[in-house]
C-alpha cells in the first residue's frame, strides 16, 4: 500500500489541472519524480512543488494500491481524479470542476463541496461527496448524448441544476434537495433524492428510475399516473412508505418510472395536479 | 529550389508508370524533367513515390461544417493534440477543426480536396473557411440543383440562359463547377416533401428532377466546363434507389460531353448509397452488380464510392429530407436548415456499426462497387466525408481493397450475417494493387475533375508529390494489411507546389490554401442579360442586397483561375 500525501503550500488564482496525476500513472513514482513533476495552470506548467508538499509512504504496485490524501483548499483544482481506473483520493476541502470525471473504478471521497460536472460520464467506482454540488452531477458532457453508464455516486447535500442527465447506468443518490431538471434524458440507473425537487424531474426520460423522497414542486406533463405502491423495492432496496408512481415521458414513448413520497405529496393524490396553480394553468393553455 | 527525389519506385497512372525505379525531379514547384547538380538529394531509396492525393468529393469548408461543429462539441474532445511551435492544436473526429483538416490530408499525402457542397448564398462564408485550411488546394462545387432560378430555366427549355446563369454564378460564388443535389427534393423540403424517382416534379415549379439534370448537363456541356455535372441523385440511401440511380445516368447518355481533359459528362458521387435493392431495410439488399455492370458498359459515367468506415460520424448534407428520414430512424439530434431560394441542409450524427444488418450492407456495398467496377479510371476513393466516415480512414479502405484475407476475416468474424444473403462480396476475390490505388486516389479524381495542372508526375505539372514508406517488392498487401494501413496513414514526405510539407512522418511547414475557380470568357453579354432578368426577382425573394451577394476576389486567398472559352 502506498499513501500519498499532498499538503498546500500556497494556492493559485487559475486552476491546477490534476487529471494526470492519478493512481494509473503515479502508482511507480517517489517523491524525486513529484519533485521534476510540472502541473498544468492554464496554458502553462508550473512545478508542483511551488503549491504542494508531497510525501510518499510505502510501495504500490498497482494502481488499486495507492491512497492519495490531499490537504489544503482544492477550490481550485481541477480534473481531481479524471479517468482514474483504480484507487483511491481522499479531498480534505471542496473542490472545483470535473472531480471524478470519466473514471471507471476506485474511490474518491470529497469532505466539502463540488463544482460542476462532479463524476461526469463515470463508468464505474465510487464518487462520495459529503457537501452540495453544482450542476451536471453525474451528466453528461455538452453535447453528449451518452452520460454516466455505471459506477455510484453519493451527494450528502444538495444538487444542482440537471444532475444524473443522461444518465444511462449506475446510481446517483442526493440526501438533500435537488434543483430542476434532475435525471433529464435518462434511459437507464436509478437516481434516489431523498429531500425535495424543485421541478420537471425525467423530462424526456426512456426507461430507468427516480426516487423522490421529499416534495416534488412541479411535473412534467409527460408523466402519467400510474398506481399508488406500499414500499417498493427498486434494484433490491426497499423504500418504506406509500409512493405514487408515474410513467414517462409519454412525449417519447418512454417508459420510466418515477415514484414520489405519497405522504408528502398529499396534494399529487386525489385530483391529480388541481392545487397546483401553475401546473393547471398550463394543462389548461394546453387544451385550448 | 531544385529537388531530386532519388531511387523512388513511382506510380504515375496518368503516364502509365507503374512501379519503375526512377528519379522525380522538381524545382521552382513544377515537375521538370531535369535539374542542374546543385538540386538537392531527398534519398527515398526504395520507397513508394506517388503523385499528391486528389479527394474529388468531401466537406470541409462551409456553414453546415460550423454548424455541424456548434452542436456535436462532443466530437471535438476526441483526436485533441497540443499545439507546437508550429502546429496548432488539433481536435475534432468527424467534423475536425479547419487547421486540423489541413494537417491530417497533408499527413496522408493528399494535396488538392474538393468540397462538394457550396451554396451560393454562403460561398463568402466557404471561402472565408477554405482560408483557414492550410496545405490543400480546395475548389468548391456550388449547388444548382435546387436553385430556383435554374427551376424556371429548366422547366422553360432556356439552356443559352441557364449556361449563362451557370457562367455567372461560377464567377459570383467563386465555384469550380456544378454541383446537383437531390435535383427538386431538396426545394419540396420547404414544404416538408421530397421526391421519388427522377420524374416526380418540384411543388409550384412543374419541373422534374430528370429535366433539371439533363438542362443542367447540357448547359454545363455548352460552357466546356473542365468538370462534369456532379450529382447526387434522388432517392439516397432509400432500399429500392438502384432504379433512379440507372435512370439518372441513362438520362444524359445523348449528350455529348465538350472537354477534351475529361471522359465523362456525369460524374455520380457517394454511389454506395444509391445502390440498395429491395422495397424496405427488411428485404433490401446489394444493388451494386446491377449499377457497377451499367458503368461498365457507359463511357459517360464516373463515380465515387462514399465507403463506409464502420465509426461513429456525422452526416451533412444538402439533402435535407434524407437527413429527416435518419432522424426518424436513429432518434439522434437533428439540426435542418434552409438556404433561401438555393437549397437545403440537414446534420445529424450517425453510428456505422458492423453489428448492425444494414450498416454492413452498407459497408459491402461499397466494396462490391469497388471490386464491381472493372476501370479503376471510373471509380475514386471517398468516404463522403464526413458521412460515410472520416477520411483518415482512407488508409483502412486501401487495406480493405488490396488484401482479400483481411475482407474475408471481417466477413466471417466481424460484420452481420447479411453480408453472406444480401451482397455478393464473399464471392469477390479481386484484389487492388498499388498502380490501382494510385489510380482511384490521385489520377483518376484529377482526370474527372479535369485538372490540368496535378494528380501526375507529368513535367510543367505543380510538384505535388507524396511518398510512402513502403517497398513495393517487399511487401505482400495481401498478407501485410496491417503494414499498409498503418504505411498509407502517414507520408514520409508531401510535398505541395515543391514545397516540403511533411518530412519524416512530422509536419515540417504550414502553407497557405488556395482555391481554384472557374472563370468562362465569351459569356459576358448573356450574364449580364441573365443578371438584369432575375434582378426583380432577386431583390423581392433574397434577404441580402444584390451588392453584398458575390464573393469578392479579396475574399479569396491565392486564387488560382481557371480559363475556359466557351463555345457558343
Amino acid at each position: 500500500m502506498k499513501t500519498i500525501t499532498f499538503k498546500q503550500k500556497k494556492t493559485s488564482s487559475i486552476a491546477l489541472e490534476f487529471d494526470e496525476l492519478i493512481p494509473d500513472e503515479i502508482y511507480t513514482w517517489g517523491e524525486s519524480d513529484f519533485n521534476k513533476y510540472e502541473v498544468p495552470i492554464g496554458n502553462s506548467r508550473f512545478p508542483l512543488t511551488d503549491y504542494f508538499d508531497i510525501k510518499v509512504e510505502g510501495e504500490a504496485e498497482s494502481p488499486d494500491e495507492v491512497k492519495m490524501i490531499i490537504n489544503g483548499d482544492l477550490n481550485r483544482v481541477k480534473y481531481i481524479g479524471c479517468k482514474m481506473s483504480g484507487g483511491e483520493i481522499l479531498c480534505n476541502s471542496s473542490v472545483d470542476l470535473h472531480v471524478g470525471a470519466e473514471m471507471s473504478g476506485g474511490t474518491i471521497i470529497v469532505d466539502g463541496n463540488a463544482a460542476a460536472h462532479a463524476g461526469r460520464e463515470m463508468s464505474g467506482g465510487y464518487l462520495e461527496i459529503k457537501g452540495n454540488t453544482k450542476e451536471f452531477t453525474g451528466a453528461s458532457y455538452i453535447g453528449e448524448w451518452r452520460g454516466m453508464t455505471g459506477g455510484e455516486i453519493i451527494v450528502h447535500g444538495n444538487a444542482g441544476k440537471q444532475c444524473g442527465e443522461c444518465l444511462s447506468g449506475g446510481k446517483i443518490t442526493v440526501l438533500g434537495n435537488c434543483d430542476i431538471l434532475a435525471g433529464i434524458h435518462m434511459s437507464k440507473g436509478v437516481m434516489e433524492i431523498q429531500g425535495d425537487v424543485n421541478r420537471w424531474p425525467g423530462g424526456q426520460m426512456k426507461n430507468g428510475t427516480i426516487v423522490i423522497n421529499g416534495k416534488l414542486g412541479r411535473l412534467l406533463e409527460g408523466f402519467v399516473f400510474d398506481e399508488v405502491v406500499d414500499n417498493p423495492d427498486i434494484e433490491g432496496k426497499v423504500y418504506d412508505g406509500r409512493f405514487i408512481k408515474y410513467t414517462g415521458d409519454i412525449g417519447l414513448n418512454g417508459k420510466g418510472t418515477l415514484l414520489i413520497n405519497a405522504d408528502v405529496n398529499r396534494d399529487k393524490l386525489g385530483e391529480y395536479g388541481e392545487s397546483d396553480d401553475e401546473y393547471t394553468s398550463i394543462r389548461e393553455y394546453r387544451n385550448l | 529550389m531544385e529537388y531530386i527525389l532519388k531511387n523512388g519506385i513511382v506510380y504515375d497512372p496518368a503516364n502509365k508508370v507503374n512501379g519503375e525505379k526512377k528519379d522525380v525531379m522538381f524545382k521552382d514547384g513544377k515537375i521538370v524533367e531535369k535539374v542542374s547538380s546543385d538540386a538537392k538529394v531527398l534519398d527515398v531509396t526504395d520507397k513508394i513515390v506517388m503523385p499528391a492525393g486528389v479527394d474529388p468529393h468531401s466537406h470541409v469548408a462551409g456553414p453546415k461544417l460550423v454548424v455541424g461543429r456548434l452542436y456535436r462539441p462532443e466530437d471535438s474532445r476526441k483526436g485533441v493534440t497540443q499545439k507546437t511551435n508550429l502546429l496548432r492544436g488539433e481536435s475534432g473526429f468527424s467534423i475536425p477543426s479547419c487547421p486540423t483538416t489541413g494537417y491530417r490530408y497533408s499527413r496522408l499525402g493528399y494535396g488538392t480536396v474538393v468540397e462538394a457542397a457550396m451554396p451560393p448564398l454562403e460561398a463568402k462564408h466557404t471561402h472565408d473557411e477554405i482560408a483557414t485550411i492550410p496545405n490543400i488546394d480546395i475548389p468548391a462545387l456550388p449547388l444548382f440543383g435546387n436553385n430556383w432560378f435554374v427551376l424556371e430555366f429548366a422547366r422553360e427549355g432556356k439552356i443559352d440562359e441557364l449556361a449563362a446563369f451557370i457562367s455567372a454564378w461560377l464567377k459570383i460564388s467563386k465555384g469550380y463547377g456544378v454541383k446537383i443535389v437531390n435535383p427538386c427534393g431538396s426545394e419540396a423540403w420547404g414544404w416538408g416533401m421530397n421526391v421519388h424517382g427522377i420524374n416526380d416534379k418540384a411543388p409550384y415549379f412543374d419541373v422534374t428532377s430528370k429535366e433539371v439534370i439533363r438542362a443542367l448537363a447540357k448547359a454545363n456541356e455548352k460552357l466546356g466546363l473542365p468538370h462534369s455535372i456532379h450529382i447526387h441523385p434522388n432517392d439516397l440511401g432509400h432500399p429500392g434507389n438502384v432504379p433512379t440511380t440507372l435512370e439518372t445516368f441513362e438520362s444524359v447518355k445523348d449528350i455529348d460531353k465538350n472537354a477534351a481533359v475529361r471522359n465523362q459528362n456525369l460524374h455520380c458521387c457517394h454511389l454506395q448509397f444509391h445502390s440498395y435493392s429491395g422495397n424496405s431495410w427488411k428485404d433490401a439488399s446489394s444493388g451494386a452488380e446491377e449499377v457497377a455492370k451499367y458503368v461498365n458498359k457507359a463511357d459517360n459515367i464516373t463515380c465515387d464510392v462514399g465507403q463506409v468506415t464502420f465509426d461513429e460520424t456525422t452526416t451533412m448534407t444538402a439533402d435535407a429530407p434524407m437527413e429527416y428520414d435518419l432522424f426518424k430512424l436513429s432518434g439522434l439530434k437533428w439540426v435542418n436548415k434552409d438556404i433561401e431560394c438555393e437549397t437545403a441542409a440537414g446534420i445529424i450524427p450517425i453510428i456505422y456499426s458492423p453489428k448492425s444488418p444494414v450498416n454492413t450492407l452498407q459497408w459491402a456495398i461499397g466494396l462490391e462497387l469497388f471490386l464491381h467496377i472493372d476501370d479503376p479510371w471510373k471509380v475514386c476513393l471517398t468516404t463522403d466525408h464526413p458521412n460515410a466516415g472520416p477520411f483518415i480512414r482512407y488508409p483502412r479502405i486501401i487495406s480493405w481493397l488490396m488484401s482479400n484475407e483481411r475482407r474475408m476475416e471481417m466477413i466471417d468474424n466481424e460484420v452481420h450475417k447479411w453480408v453472406h444473403s444480401r451482397t455478393t462480396l464473399p464471392t469477390l476475390d479481386r484484389e487492388y494493387d498499388f498502380y490501382d490505388i494510385a489510380t482511384i486516389t490521385r489520377a483518376a479524381p484529377a482526370k474527372i475533375h479535369g485538372f490540368s495542372d496535378r494528380g501526375e508526375l507529368t513535367p510543367g505539372y505543380n510538384a505535388d508529390i507524396a511518398v510512402y514508406d513502403i517497398n513495393p517488392n517487399d511487401i505482400d498487401p495481401s498478407k501485410e494489411h496491417e503494414l499498409i494501413e498503418k504505411k498509407f496513414g502517414l507520408t514520409d514526405y508531401t510535398i505541395k507546389d515543391g514545397e516540403i510539407l511533411v518530412k519524416d512522418k512530422e509536419i515540417v511547414k504550414v502553407k497557405e490554401s488556395s482555391t481554384i475557380w472557374t472563370n468562362v470568357k465569351g459569356y459576358e453579354e448573356e450574364e449580364k442579360a441573365v443578371i438584369e432578368g432575375i434582378m426583380p426577382f432577386f431583390n423581392q425573394y433574397y434577404s441580402i442586397k444584390w451588392e453584398n451577394y458575390p464573393v469578392h476576389d479579396h475574399y479569396l486567398s491565392n486564387p488560382i483561375r481557371v480559363d475556359v472559352e466557351a463555345s457558343k
